[in-house]
């Protein structure tokens, strides 16, 4: 293989010289990756003329067929996408999606702060509700407490606690003067 | 029922879930909320559920007959409909005192009489849904809001439970347009309203109750027995307490009704920021002074009469403001203390001119100084115990009720007046786009932080008794 530019053959630049060795070292240059200088490329073409407009007036681009995922077709054929949302269902969706957050922060509080109603049922006077709230709260605060979930109110009631009792240098104990501690 | 409550919670909840299950219908969607306001109010006392129906005809009435006459002067029905308002007011609000301070005057005269005196109790909320009335009756004579277009909507105008008891005192204006179609629910809206309510349930139960029941409720009780640290910490602290459990139940109240879909103006806007009174007082419940500005000074001539006669008409506003805030001399003596100021700080302007006389920084120190002043005579029970504490001021003695955690809550306190001006909105833009569960988590925890730490039991917010 020789290069365009070795005008030579690979036999030397003058007569007297010996030819240079093609094989097995490189002597040659690589192809090059750039396109040939102006002065060497072949005069342009008059283009074809364009064939006849094949356009289609009613044809819309998205209809043109596509190469699609055959799994991902399944799928759109199985659960076609839903249309986009005009104003209320949007509405709707930020409800739907307002609701979700309500309760995920209210079951987590019914599971990690499950002392609440149980504070709650014995401040009020004697009653029916109360005292089933009471016992029902009971019962699910010692078994949520086996699995240690009232771990992270009592840290934090615990180092609440520490910070009250702190004094400045010198102080003396405090002044205890309302029920601050709840009784969890 | 306070907002700060498991009962309050799970009403809440109830109200959420089946206000939205009824929004396809708008009218029965209203009339349940209505009876919720109801129901709500009634934990008080049921037997005020009928001043609020009685109100509510009242101004509907009044302002139904002055539409009616377009062209015609119904500058007496106007009168009429705010007399009678302010006759309900005066009654519940101001007879005992006024027959105590009208028994004392005529027994300075030697004309000592058995005046009749009533154990009047205090209908909760009565001024904000009192001066709500009146706004709606002279907003319709203005022109500035249609009247409403049913009763149904007037008494939810009135009643709705978000701002019934505290404020902030919306205005028709504000809420007749909302009520007339179907409410939308947005991501922002939500998210704003769930950051308003944790914010709001830390600063009352945390910050205000903590200082209330461990600082100031002592030392204002007994102020001779407390040294000047423990007595200018306990009136920091009341700074800071007022702040945080007024604007806590305004933030609560415009984070719930924005939940149901409903919005409502800001009430607070970081007032210990400000440079001057008058700034102090369009940072400091606003929805009050605005209502001042709008329903009393205005009407009393405002400024249009010349220097002099502002001066007379906004001393005259703020110590009507004072007196609306409590039956009391301590209260018109608070009144007529920012009056003064402000008549001083316009007095300024008029000698020198929008000329920068003080810095920002002594504006802003001098301003909080002075509205601290005020706030020792707006909780003391009496003359004698502010100047108890003012003496106070001046007795150098050990520090015993101040701790450090309580420091920390007055500058912390102090501090929120310094984050930037929209931090709430801006976060709530930012988690709007959060998966639900997510932010769900993360309120149910910023929830648990406030419930692991509060006291025992809420006292009722200060405002409460206004």
């Amino acid at each position: 293989m020789t290069d365009d530019r070795d005008k030579t053959g690979g036999q030397g630049e003058g007569p007297g010289e010996p030819p240079a060795p093609l094989e097995p070292f490189p002597t040659h240059l690589p192809e090059s990756p750039f396109p040939p200088l102006y002065e060497s490329l072949p005069p342009p073409q008059e283009a074809p003329p364009d064939p006849p407009s094949d356009w289609i007036e009613s044809a819309d681009a998205h209809d043109l067929p596509t190469r699609e995922n055959t799994l991902v077709a399944l799928g759109r054929f199985a659960f076609p996408p839903a249309p986009p949302l005009d104003d209320e269902g949007v509405a709707a969706r930020d409800r739907r999606w307002t609701s979700r957050t309500i309760v995920t922060a209210t079951v987590f509080l019914i599971v990690f702060n499950a002392v609440s109603p149980l504070n709650w049922a014995r401040q009020q006077p004697p009653g029916w509700l109360p005292q089933t709230v009471e016992r029902l709260s009971e019962v699910w605060t010692e078994q949520l407490a086996v699995f240690g979930v009232d771990m992270p109110r009592r840290g934090l009631r615990e180092s609440w606690d520490a910070a009250r009792e702190a004094r400045f240098i010198g102080q003396g104990p405090a002044q205890r003067t309302g029920s601050t501690s709840p009784s969890d | 029922m306070l907002f700060p409550t498991l009962a309050f919670g799970v009403f809440f909840l109830f109200v959420y879930f089946t206000a939205w299950s009824l929004d396809r219908e708008n009218g029965r969607r209203k009339v349940f909320l209505l009876l919720a306001s109801w129901f709500f109010y009634a934990q008080w006392d049921w037997r005020f559920v009928g001043l609020l129906i009685l109100s509510a005809v009242l101004n509907w009435g009044v302002a139904a007959l002055i539409a009616g006459r377009p062209g015609r002067r119904n500058g007496w029905l106007v009168g009429l409909g705010v007399a009678a308002n302010l006759l309900i007011l005066g009654f519940f609000k101001y007879y005992g005192f006024f027959v105590e301070q009208a028994g004392e005057l005529l027994a300075r005269f030697g004309w000592e009489r058995d005046l009749p005196l009533l154990q009047v109790i205090l209908p909760v909320g009565i001024s904000f849904f009192t001066f709500q009335g009146i706004s709606y009756l002279v907003d319709v004579h203005r022109g500035k809001t249609p009247p409403a277009k049913s009763l149904l909507d007037v008494m939810l105008l009135m009643s709705f439970f978000p701002h019934l008891v505290a404020g902030p005192i919306v205005r028709a204006s504000d809420l007749l347009p909302q009520f007339e179609r179907a409410p939308r629910l947005t991501r922002v809206m939500a998210t704003h309203g769930l950051l308003l309510i944790v914010w709001g349930l830390f600063k009352k139960t945390v910050v205000a109750s903590e200082l209330s029941v461990n600082l100031v409720d002592p030392v204002f009780f007994d102020p001779s027995a407390h040294s000047a640290f423990d007595i200018a910490a306990a009136v920091y602290g009341y700074a800071v307490q007022i702040y945080c459990d007024f604007s806590a139940y305004s933030d609560m109240a415009i984070g719930l009704a924005a939940l149901l879909g409903y919005s409502f103006p800001r009430n607070f806007d970081q007032p210990y920021r400000a440079a001057s009174m008058q700034q102090f007082w369009r940072r400091w419940h606003i929805s009050l002074s605005s209502w001042l500005r709008d329903y009393l000074y205005v009407p009393l001539g405002g400024g249009r009469k010349g220097l002099f006669a502002s001066c007379i008409n906004v001393f005259i506003t703020m110590v009507l403001g004072g007196l609306w805030h409590g039956a009391a001399l301590t209260f018109l003596a608070w009144g007529a203390l920012h009056g003064g100021v402000q008549v001083i700080e316009r007095l300024g302007r008029a000698a020198f001119g929008d000329r920068k006389v003080l810095p920002t920084v002594v504006g802003v120190l001098v301003t909080f100084h002075i509205v601290c002043l005020g706030w020792i005579l707006f909780r003391a029970e009496s003359f004698e115990l502010a100047l108890a504490m003012l003496e106070g001021l001046g007795r150098i003695g050990p520090v015993e009720v101040l701790t450090p955690l309580l420091l920390t809550l007055i500058v912390g306190g102090l501090a929120m007046h310094w984050l930037p001006p929209r931090a709430v909105e801006g976060m709530a833009e930012r988690l709007q786009a959060a998966p639900s569960v997510s932010l769900g988590l993360l309120i149910g925890a910023a929830v648990l932080l406030v419930e692991a730490v509060r006291p025992e039991g809420v006292a009722p917010f200060i405002y409460f008794q206004f």
